[in-house]
């Protein structure tokens, strides 16, 4: 009799635990994105014109993922300011013009309505500018996402690594993973929930095998018990993502169950 | 599918109140 109930209580327990949220959908509802930090980095004492310059630099980003700070260092011979993400430096700029729209740009912008809008992401196309490169690739992203029963909601933005308007977010997507700045081959970045940039498939690995198994990854339910091992990176944007739309996602899975999987 | 490693989210993812009273 005693087995009983714990069995029955063990089943009770693990049926508590099932979720039928998508992967894309918790991280938009629930994962934060990480700070970035610009940081500007000088021997003397502050001037008035850098301080009016680095006070227009925090009112730019006040409202990104991002926090500014001051950090004084004998040994440079001009100041600078530098960009990190998880302690790994991304940039370095000079000149605090180089800083103009670190935060927010057009693509970055539209981006984030598509995402906010419901759709289970955006997939970003990095071209190098070299047509017989970039055109095999773009062709079976294309006719992958056409032909999965989640194309409708799986936005195809091609962008060149080489746009002087979107430097910054090039920048950090090539930043997403160590190597990538000097790999001159396009890249496929799936971006979801809060602006968070997976590792991307590139050159050859842009296949319709690993197309779909990144589609499969969004469209997932959420079963296990680890969640703070999200993978990518977060890119530097605006903090606006309160009440997004719903998940489109549900609503293909309500009208095709069989498609649902773990 | 220099022999980059694919990356590693796309490899993962590739009765008792009764029985008490009566015992008492």
């Amino acid at each position: 009799m005693r087995l009983l109930f714990l069995k029955i209580l063990a089943a009770a327990g693990i049926a508590s635990l099932a979720c039928t949220t998508k992967v894309s959908e918790w991280v938009l509802l629930n994962a934060l994105p990480d700070e970035y930090t610009l940081a500007y980095y000088h021997k003397e004492p502050f001037s008035q014109t850098i301080k009016q310059q680095n006070s227009d630099i925090i009112n730019d980003i006040k409202s990104a993922n991002i926090q500014f700070k001051n950090v004084l260092k004998t040994d440079i011979d001009k100041p600078y300011y530098a960009l990190f993400y998880r302690n790994r430096l991304f940039s370095r700029y000079n000149d605090h013009r180089e800083l103009d729209n670190l935060a927010v740009s057009p693509l970055r912008e539209k981006i984030a309505r598509e995402l906010m809008a419901g759709k289970l992401c955006v997939m970003v196309y990095l071209k190098t500018d070299i047509p017989e490169k970039d055109d095999k690739g773009l062709q079976i992203l294309k006719r992958t996402v056409n032909g999965s029963p989640f194309g409708n909601i799986i936005p195809v933005i091609e962008l060149s690594r080489n746009s002087a308007e979107e430097k910054h977010f090039v920048s950090m997507l090539l930043n997403v993973e160590s190597d990538l700045k000097v790999i001159d081959e396009p890249m496929l970045f799936g971006i979801f929930g809060r602006f968070k940039a997976l590792e991307p498939l590139l050159a050859k690995g842009i296949s319709e095998e690993n197309i779909n198994l990144m589609i499969d990854f969004l469209t997932a339910d959420c079963s296990c018990l680890i969640k703070d091992n999200l993978p990518g990176t977060d890119i530097l944007f605006t903090n606006r993502w309160e009440n997004p739309a719903p998940a489109l996602v549900n609503k293909i899975l309500d009208e095709n169950p069989l498609l649902l999987h773990h | 599918s220099g022999n980059r490693p694919l990356p590693k989210w796309l490899t993962d993812q590739r009765l008792l109140t009764i029985y008490i009273i009566r015992k008492s």
